[in-house]
């Protein structure tokens, strides 16, 4: 994503992700926005509490299928034995089967990614919940089981708590797995195709003179405008944004305030072609207070 | 006044191709290329690098805001589809067992060595210090973990309750057998890998004492003239047993060196880079537990007879050796 298109979401009062950047196999950069540490914490919940049912599920089938009366040390066993095999199996079949996708990533849109760009490889997937035994199930396990002493669940709870903000101490939110593995997880961001906003005809005819007025960035902070739902506070803004431009492009008439869309939305498509055109010739620009460089005959 | 604007007829030419690749995709999303048919896998890397393409022309022509990110969009979802994990639950087990579990055990041999050693040096002190003072069996083995052994014991409470107790049927000795594995064994072998982080010195404790344990627990034998017989009733399931805590630790090893020296590579580049060896290596481990709980449940009381017993731990061990190190075509893939 060129720094024109973070602009204008800044500008704007979008937010910004973190961003990674990878090369595909065909050596093209595509950018990557990171999961925040709260989704990924709510993603983790929404599995634990899935796998916490299914372990219940389980315990009450055992006990169910055996009786408790006697043999209970074997339900213990088969329990316990269950409960490790379903929570490492649930991470690793999902993010296998899914693509790299758990019921609780899927919620939030989230998807684990090879970190350079390379596919997500199977060893990756289990190593990085492989780690998460020792990041969080067994010292979990050790705290909620009787008997630990004070000073080992003082320590057992440090070094939970040491390890859950380790995404928020490096730049790519990656925790010990997603290191050990090369991993990192994403958004997904679905956008659908919007019509072209640049209309065919026009009423309104602009001059070079006046098309150089503008540059990338503020053609895409109209486009965003002029995409926006036509509330009245959108209507506002049109209005005041009509003034400026009019101003100072020396528009002679005055515009009538019916007409003020379809100026605007001319102009946008004036503006974009212009623009395109120069850019076509290397004449990039990127904003108005930039100069316009080696304009041919000035 | 007519205006032709370079962006909006390259979309009009390519947009068609990105709509198909966007339901190509979707229809993807869980399950991966699986869920398509063969004529649409075949459209999917044509489409992809289409659009790919057209991405690249965007961005060099195009000042459209929304085409712009919807290129970026869909390139990336795309390419998720393309280069996402196509390997199936089952075939990724198959590889592991064929390919990924020996060829791990290769790469880190060195550590596997040094884990070895370490094991036999924790074993060599708890019997050299034992073999002075018995004291030292209860100081290294907690009451909780012994099973009511210790100074006190005599040879024929270790010859009965022990080494030839009778076998208590399926369900109890399996029983037992599990829950130790799951609340001792297993969870040594996983904190002696995840504990390589912090530059193996965890790991190589953990091992340490792993052989304390274990040459205490030989000397209190000894020293009641049971020593063989003590080895055959270990041997059975703890030859495989040792071979897991040696992997697991050889894997925490293997990090706790590509972390400490990463070479020309960064640290994290060199942790991702390794991390599969040594997660080959964890989750060999962790078959070996699951082993050899079951020989320790299922045949270790049922073969009352120390040479049987040491031949069929031995053996077991043996195959390991010979699975590990037995050179493959077009190992290490």
């Amino acid at each position: 994503m060129s720094s024109v298109q973070d602009r204008t979401a800044a500008f704007l009062g979008g937010s910004v992700r973190r961003r990674h950047s990878i090369t595909t196999p065909e050596g093209v950069q595509l950018t990557v926005e990171l999961a925040d540490a709260t989704e990924r914490a709510a993603a983790f919940l929404i599995d634990l509490i899935l796998i916490v049912l299914a372990n219940i599920a389980l315990i009450v089938l055992v006990v169910v299928a055996f009786g408790l009366h006697h043999q209970a040390r074997l339900v213990i066993a088969l329990t316990l034995f269950a409960g490790f095999l379903v929570r490492h199996l649930y991470f690793v079949r999902f993010e296998l089967a899914w693509q790299g996708v758990t019921p609780g990533k899927r919620v939030f849109g989230l998807r684990v990614i090879d970190r350079s760009g390379g596919p997500l490889l199977p060893g990756a997937i289990v190593t990085r919940n492989l780690t998460r035994e020792v990041e969080c199930f067994l010292p979990l396990l050790a705290l909620f089981a009787a008997g630990g002493g004070a000073v080992e669940n003082v320590f057992l709870a440090l070094w939970l708590l040491g390890l859950a903000f380790i995404p928020l101490f490096n730049k790519n939110r990656r925790r010990v797995g997603d290191m050990l593995a090369g991993t990192l997880v994403m958004v997904v961001q679905k956008r659908v195709l919007l019509p072209d906003l640049a209309e065919e005809s026009s009423e309104f005819s602009f001059t070079d003179r006046q098309l150089r007025e503008y540059g990338a960035f503020e053609l895409q902070v109209l486009e965003e405008i002029l995409r926006r739902p036509k509330t009245a506070e959108t209507e506002k803004l049109l209005t005041d944004i009509c003034g400026r431009v009019s101003k100072r492009i020396d528009w002679p008439d005055p515009i009538p305030q019916s007409q003020e869309g379809a100026f605007l939305s001319q102009f946008y498509a004036a503006q974009r072609a212009h623009l395109e055109r120069e850019q076509l010739f290397g004449r990039v620009r990127e904003e108005k207070r930039e100069k316009q460089i080696g304009v041919a005959g000035e | 006044m007519t205006l032709t604007l370079k962006s909006a007829t390259f979309r009009a030419q390519r947009e068609a191709d990105w709509l198909a690749l966007e339901k190509l995709v979707q229809r993807a999303r869980l399950g991966g290329i699986r869920k398509l048919s063969a004529e649409e896998l075949q459209r999917l890397p044509l489409l992809y690098r289409a659009t790919l393409s057209s991405l690249s022309v965007a961005r060099a022509i195009a000042l459209d805001r929304y085409l712009l990110l919807y290129l970026e969009d869909l390139a990336l979802r795309a390419y998720l589809v393309v280069y996402g994990p196509q390997r199936s639950w089952f075939a990724t087990c198959r590889h592991f067992l064929s390919r990924g579990f020996p060829a791990g055990a290769r790469a880190a041999w060195p550590h596997i060595l040094i884990s070895f050693l370490c094991i036999v040096a924790g074993t060599v002190t708890g019997y050299a210090l034992t073999d002075r003072d018995e004291a030292w069996f209860s100081t290294f083995i907690p009451a909780a973990m012994a099973g009511g052994r210790g100074p006190g014991s005599t040879r024929t409470d270790l010859l009965g309750q022990e080494i030839f107790a009778p076998w208590s049927g399926v369900a109890e000795s399996f029983g037992l057998a599990a829950s130790f594995l799951f609340q001792h064994n297993t969870i040594v072998g996983i904190l002696s890998f995840g504990l390589g982080i912090f530059a193996g010195l965890p790991t190589i404790g953990l091992l340490l004492y792993q052989g304390l344990v274990f040459g205490s627990f030989l000397c209190l034998h000894a020293h009641r003239g049971l020593l063989i017989d003590c080895i055959g009733w270990v041997s059975i399931h703890g030859v495989t047993e040792f071979g897991a805590i040696i992997l697991s630790g050889a894997g925490g090893l293997f990090i706790a060196e590509k972390l400490v020296f990463p070479g020309r590579l960064t640290r994290s580049d060199s942790l991702a880079l390794h991390g599969e060896t040594a997660s080959r290596l964890a989750v060999g481990a962790m078959l070996l537990f699951m082993l050899a709980a079951i020989l320790e449940g299922g045949f270790r009381q049922l073969v009352a007879n120390t040479p049987l017993r040491l031949l069929i731990g031995f053996s077991v061990g043996a195959c390991w050796i010979t699975y590990l190190a037995w050179p493959r075509k077009g190992a290490g893939a």
